[in-house]
């Protein structure tokens, strides 16, 4: 469902993604694990289209994202909550989506109720909210077009153990219903909790691939994460 | 697969136009800045007709559609920059991966705005000279030349695109607005400098180089010298911040 073929993306010399390959398949919850600066963000971006590879192709449902006819309908994204306009409220957020999508304004109360943003909280400007609350707001936006695959980066920061624990429901029930979720984090716990599948990066490189039971292979998945990112710290933070 | 795929489309171009009109008005920034704009035309116009005058429809017409004349270019280099300052883009273009129809979607609204607030000052200033004229015990003037009426909305609708035109080249909300509204005191002091200012003024100036157009009074060298200045401060800028924005990567 979210393929990466050789993905390579140079900035001014530096391989920020050196051959990417991965997929992402249907169902299933693969979580995209690395530390700071390894190119995850990179690689989200790439996949939603606002980045061009160097080299290679990234592809949702089989076309690159930007040659979908209306991506936001089969793919959800959340790259970062915290771009927001302060002075919007998060409904107006939402609402927008809703207007491009060609979807009911129903569905926006729908979505507020699904991520558990009451009315008064989204009826306030995005600019006093919690990084929590913006995270929130972010997945409710993703899910609008009811996508069949979403991508999510960094989708638990900030969120408090509730909201983490709600989350990894979420993230559960949707992979359950065949949706294909590829969400990043630089947390080994967050995401060791929610996903099946695991994609470790570091220094651009894909450094491991395979289920949690295949990369755990009897150590801990954190001797693991450690031992192969060793030799990969390139922090470009 | 749980559910059949959507026969999903294209986003309708009107539906864009309709979403990047709401989102001039839907922040707070917008609509402090809208709010602005109506008062400060409403005063202007106001207060030129009760006290000095003239009781000309022309001029009040004028003086009504300078707030917005001044304010709707920056209103139009907000909605293009505020995009990156805030980084929207990130959502916007993920929404809409065709930048360009985005890029059209967002400068149609404001280009409409700057022909509207027009309309709109003419409509006001009717009562205005009314009341003028009676007020100052003048007589109304309500002569309204078609030639100069229509320089003059496209002297307004030149101005909204070289604003726009600034915002996309630089991407960057309080440079452009800088520049934007410094320009005229800069041709000014550049006039200052005698006949050879003047001289690169009325080819470099859109102010100035909008002057003929204003008074229709567009020769063959106020044709060249406008087309100048247009392609100075709006087709080139334009077409470079268009070109930027549709190879950026966006972060």
């Amino acid at each position: 469902m979210i393929e990466f073929h050789g993905v390579t993306k140079t900035y001014h010399g530096v391989k920020a993604l050196d051959d990417v390959s991965f997929t992402v398949g249907e169902g299933t919850v693969t979580g995209f694990l690395g530390p700071n600066g390894a190119g995850k963000s990179t690689a989200m971006r790439v996949l939603a289209g606002l980045a061009r590879p160097t080299s290679g192709a990234a592809t949702v449902l089989g076309r690159p994202y930007a040659e979908l006819e209306c991506p936001a309908l089969a793919v959800g994204t959340l790259l970062d909550a915290g771009a927001q306009h302060p002075g919007r409220t998060g409904r107006e957020v939402l609402t927008l989506g809703a207007m491009l999508l060609g979807l009911p304004r129903s569905r926006v109360g729908e979505v507020l109720e699904l991520v558990g943003l009451s009315g008064k909280e989204a009826g306030r400007a995005v600019g006093g909210y919690s990084l929590g609350m913006r995270q929130r707001l972010g997945i409710g936006h993703a899910l609008l077009g009811r996508p069949r695959a979403l991508i999510l980066d960094e989708p638990a920061n900030g969120l408090d153990p509730q909201g983490i624990h709600w989350m990894r429901e979420l993230l559960r029930g949707l992979a359950a219903s065949g949706c294909a979720v590829l969400l990043s984090s630089h947390l080994l716990h967050e995401v060791e909790q929610v996903a099946d599948h695991l994609v470790l990066i570091g220094a651009g490189r894909v450094l491991a691939r395979g289920t949690l039971a295949e990369l755990g292979r009897g150590r801990t998945l954190e001797q693991t994460f450690l031992e192969l990112t060793s030799g990969a710290d390139r922090s470009r933070a | 697969m749980t559910t059949a795929p959507r026969p999903a489309r294209r986003i309708p171009f009107g539906v864009l136009l309709r979403v990047e009109t709401r989102k001039l008005l839907d922040t707070r920034t917008g609509l402090v800045m809208t709010g602005l704009l109506v008062a400060a035309a409403f005063a202007l116009v106001a207060g030129r007709a009760l006290t000095t005058g003239p009781a000309d429809l022309r001029v009040l017409a004028g003086t009504a559609a300078l707030a917005p004349g001044t304010l709707l270019p920056v209103l139009g280099i907000l909605t293009i920059t505020g995009e990156w300052s805030h980084r929207t883009a990130l959502t916007t273009f993920t929404l809409e991966p065709r930048r360009g129809r985005v890029l059209a979607a967002k400068l149609l609204p404001v280009l409409a705005a700057s022909v509207a607030a027009c309309l709109l000052g003419l409509l006001v200033a009717v009562p205005a000279t009314a009341l003028s004229a009676a007020v100052l015990g003048v007589e109304a003037g309500w002569r309204l030349e078609p030639g100069p009426l229509l320089g003059w909305i496209a002297t307004a609708l030149l101005s909204a695109a070289s604003g726009q035109a600034l915002g996309l080249l630089l991407l960057n909300g309080p440079a452009a607005i800088v520049i934007y509204l410094l320009n005229p005191m800069v041709w000014a002091l550049v006039r200052g400098l005698g006949e050879p200012g003047r001289a690169v003024a009325g080819w470099l100036d859109l102010n100035t180089a909008t002057n003929a157009l204003m008074a229709a009074d567009l020769d063959g060298g106020g044709i060249a010298r406008l087309a100048t200045a247009v392609a100075a401060w709006i087709a080139v800028p334009m077409a470079l911040g268009v070109l930027r924005v549709l190879r950026k990567d966006v972060w």
